[in-house]
């Protein structure tokens, strides 16, 4: 599970920091394995398109250190651009953008999933030198760039004219008022996913809407006092947030400058509250960490039904499925209102240009070729990439909906996800992210302890948030 | 048994020349001088460049704030007032004194113990068992946390299990009342290794001559080791007591690893250098961090220099 930490879609930002340091133990040992291979020049090998850490050759070219995964072999006379990404298998994306574009020369590395990446990006962006031309941005922290001034306008390079290829969320995820500060790449609608055959023993069929999920939720414990339909992971903020935004509870609203409006305590948001808390009360939901070695054991053995996950979860999930290959099926989102279709979304990733790029004009070109062509999503949709795309003629093709994973048999989960994915309510996010996910992280965890209800978790929040907020200038409404 | 001679307290070169006051210098003296300002202007340029005007840079940061709204201005000490004032931030420092309060003599009694099974050379295979538990502290702290965290997992832990097969059922070795005597039991197990040698090193140092006067005398072989060696290892276990100290002030590794596996115990302020973390990092403050860092190093100072002052006042009995 721990392994899992270089998953492109989504990282938690706390568990990420215990990650990054078991990566950095592997990659330590990868580049111990590899070292005294240094070339000169670009540094680094053409990797082949199953590159890995451990053959992306030389580091000692790079100003951070890192594994050059792809490129680096740029002639004099093209425009050089760094790109950092955490998505696996990236490289053989970069690889034919570089062969068929002469006159631009990508430099993939690879620094880390998440925080293994931010760290060293804001640095650079602070030091005002040494961050990459485009780097790879999850959705929920590219307002915490924008504000800052670090990104470039995409609009002047013409990337207005690709905006209809893209789901309507992921589009107004990048853009600001008149400026689109990124291309969007994949991203995770939600969904229910669960064991078909624990569902059954139970006589279970997965709920249309949330007052029936509640019920399931309670026949299905009251059954077997040691299973649960789902965890609730309250210490996720993410995850939390995702699931307000479908029940038309999203806590914030930000559109750039200094106003910010943060509700955790309106009518909608304790609604919302009260729902889970009445499921933690009966001890119908269970409530351990997400994504976590024990989730997953639970998920696999039959103890939790299911999960609230998103369309990235196949991939994601599948490798710790040992019991119940072939037994997971995906269904829509229960609803809160009968007949609604009402979806939501669970991470994903941008690519934006950063002002400090010597080529915007290059680094934007790569940025909308890799996240708006069919030549791209041909490559980054397979594994071990296997991008759920924001692009729509991916999106919507059959081929892509017809996909069947392992974990999954003969169904074809994608036909889920994707409906899902054109009824994602718009969010703003505010631009504190990683502020808003450590808090987030203590103060709901004493839910799951049981030593606060959520209710008073989310008003603990509200202070929590309001005293940050104010405490960096803005002004701030509820 | 024959390297008597050793003695860590003793210094093991003696300065060239301890010039008088007043007193006109050798050349000879002089150009040993020069010779030793040679040697050590490397070290100080290097310790300069990436000790002092570091700490220097951070206390002139903590004197400032920067705001996403509004840009950087000077604060003064509004961030140590902030710090001062922080219920989670000295929560955070009486957590790791109660963590090190209980964690350091705990181990140092586990150490001292085995120092003194090597040293009388009863154990056989008396060199094998010492690298055997030298071997965790060669374990990286990360490695070694996840693996602690596998084996206390509340669902699938072996020592879970192991609670669960003896009566106590619903038991959680990473619950938060249990978070850090969990904790306490993983430092002991990384740390003990190192503080053995380190203690047997210093058993191995006490003169063979007083040992044998007092087994002359009949003495028991208890009081020979409680009442002439402890004593007289007194400097090693008052060294390790600070080094060890420091080091529980500054607890980080395994309570941020251990939340990947029990969700809400660990906060974002569990320990003075989590927070400190959280809110450089995170949070983006890294004025108020670098004031809370500065914080901390007071507090840490403040220990070394009771412990130096302890070790003083024992020595002058």
């Amino acid at each position: 599970m721990l392994s899992r930490g270089s998953s492109p879609r989504r990282t938690n930002r706390f568990a990420a920091t215990g990650i990054a340091g078991v990566a950095a133990v592997t990659l330590l040992a990868a580049c111990s394995s590899s070292g005294g291979s240094s070339s000169s020049g670009g540094g680094g090998t053409t990797s082949a398109p199953a590159s890995s850490a451990a053959t992306g050759g030389s580091a000692s070219a790079s100003p951070t250190g890192t594994p050059v995964l792809a490129g680096g072999n740029c002639s004099s006379s093209s425009a050089h651009i760094t790109f950092w990404a955490w998505v696996p298998g990236m490289s053989r994306a970069v690889n034919e953008f570089n062969s068929t574009h002469p006159d631009v020369c990508v430099t993939l590395q690879d620094p880390g999933a998440g925080t293994g990446e931010y760290v060293p990006l804001n640095n650079a962006l602070k030091a005002g030198t040494g961050a990459p031309d485009v780097a790879e941005v999850e959705f929920d922290l590219l307002p915490s760039y924008e504000i800052q001034k670090y990104l470039v306008d995409l609009v002047p390079y013409g990337a207005n004219k690709y905006k209809s290829l893209f789901a309507p969320w992921a589009w107004s995820q990048v853009s600001q008022g008149n400026a689109v500060y990124a291309m969007p790449s994949d991203f995770g609608p939600m969904g229910f996913y669960y064991n078909q055959q624990t569902l059954a023993k139970y006589k279970i069929t997965p709920p249309a809407t949330w007052d029936e999920f509640a019920a399931d939720a309670v026949t299905l414990h009251n059954q077997n006092p040691k299973a649960y339909l789902i965890n609730f992971p309250a210490n996720d903020p993410q995850w939390l947030m995702d699931m307000m935004a479908q029940a038309g509870a999203w806590p914030f609203q930000y559109t750039g400058g200094a106003n910010l409006t943060i509700n955790w305590t309106g009518p909608a948001q304790q609604k919302f509250a009260a729902y889970w808390q009445k499921l933690l009360d009966e001890h119908a939901v269970s409530a351990i960490a997400d994504l976590s070695p024990q989730e997953s054991t639970e998920l696999d053995t039959g103890t939790l039904g299911g999960a609230i996950y998103s369309a990235w979860a196949p991939s994601y999930f599948a490798p710790n499925v040992k019991h119940s290959v072939g037994q997971w099926r995906a269904a829509a989102l229960p609803q809160w209102t009968a007949g609604a279709k009402v979806g939501t979304d669970w991470g994903g990733s941008t690519y934006p240009v950063f002002s400090q790029s010597k080529h915007p004009a290059q680094a934007a070109e790569f940025s909308e070729w890799l996240t708006a062509t069919d030549q791209s999503w041909s490559i980054v949709k397979t594994p071990p990439s296997s991008l759920f795309p924001t692009y729509l003629p991916t999106l919507q093709s059959s081929s892509f909906k017809a996909l069947t994973y392992p974990i999954s048999g003969t169904s074809q989960p994608n036909q889920v996800f994707s409906a899902g994915a054109l009824s994602i309510p718009l969010t703003t996010w505010p631009p504190f992210m990683t502020q808003v996910l450590t808090q987030g992280a203590t103060t709901f965890g004493a839910v799951v302890n049981g030593k606060q209800t959520l209710m008073q978790a989310f008003t603990a929040f509200q202070q929590q948030e309001t005293a940050y907020a104010k405490s960096q200038g803005f002004n701030v409404t509820t | 048994m024959s390297e008597t001679a050793l003695r860590p307290s003793a210094p093991a070169v003696t300065p060239p020349s301890t010039p008088g006051k007043r007193r006109r210098r050798s050349a000879y003296a002089r150009r040993q001088g020069r010779a030793g300002l040679a040697f050590v202007t490397p070290f100080m340029i290097i310790f300069t460049l990436i000790m002092i005007a570091p700490l220097g840079y951070a206390v002139y940061q903590s004197l400032y704030t920067t705001k996403l709204i509004g840009g950087t201005s000077f604060s003064g000490f509004a961030n140590y007032s902030t710090v001062l004032q922080s219920g989670d931030f000295w929560d955070g420092v009486i957590r790791v004194i109660i963590f090190g309060g209980i964690q350091i003599p705990v181990m140092l009694a586990i150490a001292f113990f085995f120092a003194t099974i090597f040293d009388l050379g009863v154990a056989r295979w008396g060199p094998l068992f010492r690298a055997v538990y030298f071997i965790p502290f060669a374990v990286p702290i990360v490695v070694s946390s996840v693996m602690w965290g596998f084996l206390l997992d509340p669902a699938y832990g072996p020592f879970n299990h192991l609670m669960n097969a003896i009566g106590f059922h619903n038991f959680n070795w990473l619950s938060g009342n249990l978070m850090i005597p969990s904790i306490i039991i993983i430092a002991i197990w990384e740390w003990t290794g190192y503080n053995c040698i380190i203690l047997y090193t210093a058993l191995k140092s006490v003169p063979r001559d007083v040992i044998e006067a007092a087994i002359l005398d009949d003495t028991p072989l208890w009081r020979i080791i409680v009442r002439i060696k402890l004593p007289m290892v007194r400097p090693a276990i008052i060294m390790l007591v600070f080094i060890n100290t420091i080091g529980a002030m500054q607890l980080f590794i395994e309570p941020t690893i251990l939340n990947n596996y029990q969700a809400g115990v660990v906060t974002n302020t569990w320990t003075p250098v989590i927070d400190i973390y959280s809110t450089a990092i995170s949070n983006g403050q890294y004025q108020l961090g670098a004031a809370m860092a500065v914080v901390l190093a007071v507090i840490i100072v403040a220990i070394s220099v009771a412990s130096l002052g302890f070790r003083g006042r024992r020595r002058e009995q």
